[in-house]
C-alpha cells in the first residue's frame, strides 16, 4: 500500500529537496526517541508526507549523527506536536498494514509479515493509548475491508473509502476546523487514489495467486491486462481523486510546503499512475529503492 | 477588509494587466466549477468572494479608467446546481436541496425511502456517491440515468463530467490535467483510434 507518493527529489528545486529531506531524518529521528530502532524500519516518503501535512511549519531545524550517516551527520527538523503526531499515527498506519498482509499472504508466506508485525507490536501499543481515536478507526477499517474482501466485493469505491476514512481520519485532532476539513478531503481522496492505484499495480499478480483485487472484479479483468477502454475509464476515476486532492489543497496556505506538495499533487501522482497503468512502475521502484539504500536520501 | 493587494498576491505597484493577469489566476482557481458536487464549495465561495471584491477595490482606487477590457467585477459567480433540473416528486425535490446544503445523510435517506428508481433518483443518487468521492459509482448511476433517459442534458453532463470532466480543470500554469496515458510510448495510436471510435471524433485523450 505503500511507497506510490514520493517526491521527484531530481526535478525539485535543491531547497525544496533538502527540506523534503530534513522532513524525512526528522520523523526519522521522532520514530526512534519515540519508539526505539525498530519504529525506524517503517519509515518512508508516504510517512514523511503525512508529517508534512500535519505540519505546523514550527519545527526547528536541528542537526545531529545516526547510523546511516555517523561521520557528517544531517539536518532535520526535530521535535514538535505535527512531528510526534505523524509518528505515532506512521506506527499505526504500519502495524495494521502489516497485520492486514499476514491475513493477505497465507500462513507460510505471511511469516516475514508476522515477524515484521510481531516486532512493531509493543511500539503499536504505546501508539494506541496515545491516539486511541485514530487506532479503533485504522482497526475498524480494516475489519471492515477483510469483510469485503470475504465477499469478494467489486466495488471498488466501497473497498477503496475503509482505506480513504482511515486515512482521512489522521488529521483527526487537527484544531482549525478549516484546515481539518481540508486535511480531511484531501487525506480521504490520496488514500482512495493509493488504494487503487495499489490494487491496479498487483493486477497480475493477483490474477495468477487469486488475490482479492476490487479493480480486475469492477472491469472484469482476469488475466491482469487492461483493455483500452477499462484503463481509460480507471485513469478518469483516479484523476477525480487527484483533482479532489488539488481542490482541498488550494483553500489552505501551506507555507514553506507549498511547492512540493503542488509539484506532488499536479505532476507526481499523475506521473506514478501513468508508469503503473503502462507497467513500467515497479522498474522504476526498484531504481528507487537501490537510490535509497545507497543513500541518496 | 484585508489588503486587496495581498489577496491578488500582487505588489501595489503592479500594472493593471499584471493585477488582471493575477485576478483571471486566482478566479480560475477558485471558479465554482472547479469545485461543482466538492463539498469545501462553500469554502471556495468564500475565497472567490473575497478574489472579487479585492479586484473591484483595486479597480476602485485605480479608477474605472483605469485599464482597458478588464474583466467585469464579480463575472465569475456562484452558479447553482440541481436548482435548473425538474424534480418529478417533492420528495426528489427535497433530496436535491439535502445534497445543495450539503445534508448528504438526510439525502441518502430519502433516496433509500423512494422506491421508484426512476432516471432522477439515479441521477441524484450519483450526485451524493460523488461528494462522498465515490467517483467510480457516481458514474455508474449517471450512465444508468441516461440511458432511462436519454434527451435529459442534465444527466448528459453529469456523465461527461465523469468520463472527461478532469481535462478542463485548473492546474497551475495552464497545461492539461490528468493521468497521460499516451505519452509518446506505444499505445498512442490504438489509444486514439478508440478515443475517435468511441466518442465519435472527439479526440480527448492526446
Amino acid at each position: 500500500m505503500f511507497g506510490y507518493v514520493r517526491p521527484s527529489l531530481q526535478e525539485l528545486p535543491a531547497e525544496e529537496a533538502a527540506r523534503f529531506r530534513r522532513m524525512y531524518c526528522g520523523l526519522c529521528h521522532v520514530l526512534g526517541s519515540r519508539y526505539g530502532p525498530a519504529a525506524q524500519m517503517i519509515l518512508n516518503y508516504d510517512f514523511t508526507y503525512l508529517a508534512i501535512l500535519l505540519s505546523d511549519g514550527e519545527e526547528a531545524v536541528s542537526h545531529g549523527r545516526c547510523v546511516l550517516h555517523p561521520v557528517h551527520g544531517r539536518d532535520f527538523f526535530g521535535g514538535g506536536r505535527a512531528l510526534e503526531l505523524a509518528a505515532d499515527e506512521s506506527v499505526i498506519l504500519a502495524y495494521w498494514q502489516l497485520r492486514d498482509a499476514v491475513e493477505d499472504h497465507g500462513t507460510l508466506r505471511g511469516l516475514k509479515y508476522r515477524a515484521a508485525g510481531g516486532v512493531l507490536e509493543p511500539a503499536c501499543r504505546r501508539a494506541a493509548a496515545l491516539r486511541p481515536a485514530f487506532e479503533r478507526t485504522v482497526r475498524e477499517k480494516l475489519t471492515e475491508l477483510q469483510a469485503l474482501e470475504q465477499e469478494q466485493c467489486d466495488s471498488m469505491d466501497r473497498a477503496a473509502d475503509c482505506f480513504a476514512s482511515l486515512l482521512a481520519c489522521a488529521a483527526g485532532e487537527t484544531e482549525d476546523p478549516i484546515r481539518r476539513r481540508v486535511l480531511e478531503q484531501l487525506l480521504y481522496h490520496l488514500g482512495r487514489w493509493v488504494y487503487l492505484i495499489d490494487a491496479a499495480d498487483d493486477l497480475r499478480q493477483d490474477a495468477e495467486t487469486g488475490g482479492y483485487n476490487p479493480v480486475a472484479l469492477r472491469y472484469g479483468i482476469r488475466d491482469g491486462r487492461w483493455t483500452p477502454e477499462a484503463r481509460q475509464a480507471f485513469a478518469a476515476t483516479l484523476d477525480h481523486s487527484i483533482h479532489a486532492m488539488a481542490a482541498a489543497f488550494e483553500l489552505w496556505e501551506f507555507g514553506v510546503w507549498r511547492p512540493l506538495l503542488e509539484k506532488t499533487i499536479y505532476t507526481g501522482l499523475f506521473q506514478v499512475g501513468k508508469a503503473v497503468l503502462d507497467g513500467t512502475f515497479r522498474a522504476q521502484r526498484r531504481g528507487i529503492e537501490k537510490e535509497t539504500e545507497e543513500g541518496a536520501i | 477588509m484585508n489588503d486587496p493587494y495581498l489577496t491578488l498576491g500582487v505588489s501595489e505597484s503592479a500594472s493593471d494587466e499584471e493585477i488582471k493577469k493575477a485576478y483571471r489566476e486566482l478566479a480560475r482557481k477558485y471558479h465554482p466549477d472547479n469545485y461543482h458536487d466538492n463539498p469545501l464549495a462553500d469554502l471556495a465561495q468564500e475565497k472567490m468572494k473575497e478574489i472579487n471584491a479585492a479586484y473591484e477595490e483595486i479597480n476602485r482606487r485605480r479608477g474605472a479608467g483605469g485599464g482597458a477590457a478588464q474583466p467585469r467585477p464579480g463575472y465569475y459567480q456562484q452558479q447553482q446546481y440541481y436548482g435548473g433540473g425538474q424534480s418529478t416528486s417533492s420528495v426528489l425535490q427535497q433530496v436535491r436541496i439535502a445534497i445543495q446544503t450539503g445534508n448528504l445523510t438526510r439525502a441518502e435517506a430519502l433516496l433509500a425511502n423512494y422506491s421508484d428508481h426512476n432516471a432522477e433518483w439515479n441521477f441524484l443518487r450519483g450526485a451524493v456517491c460523488y461528494r462522498r468521492g465515490w467517483a467510480d459509482e457516481a458514474k455508474r448511476y449517471y450512465e444508468t440515468a441516461c440511458q432511462m433517459d436519454p434527451g435529459s442534458q442534465e444527466y448528459r453532463q453529469a456523465l461527461d463530467f465523469m468520463e472527461n470532466g478532469t481535462r478542463r480543470v485548473y492546474r497551475p500554469g495552464g497545461g492539461q490535467f490528468g493521468t497521460d496515458l499516451c505519452g509518446g510510448n506505444l499505445c498512442l495510436p490504438l489509444c486514439c483510434s478508440y478515443a475517435i471510435i468511441s466518442s465519435g471524433g472527439w479526440v480527448f485523450c492526446c
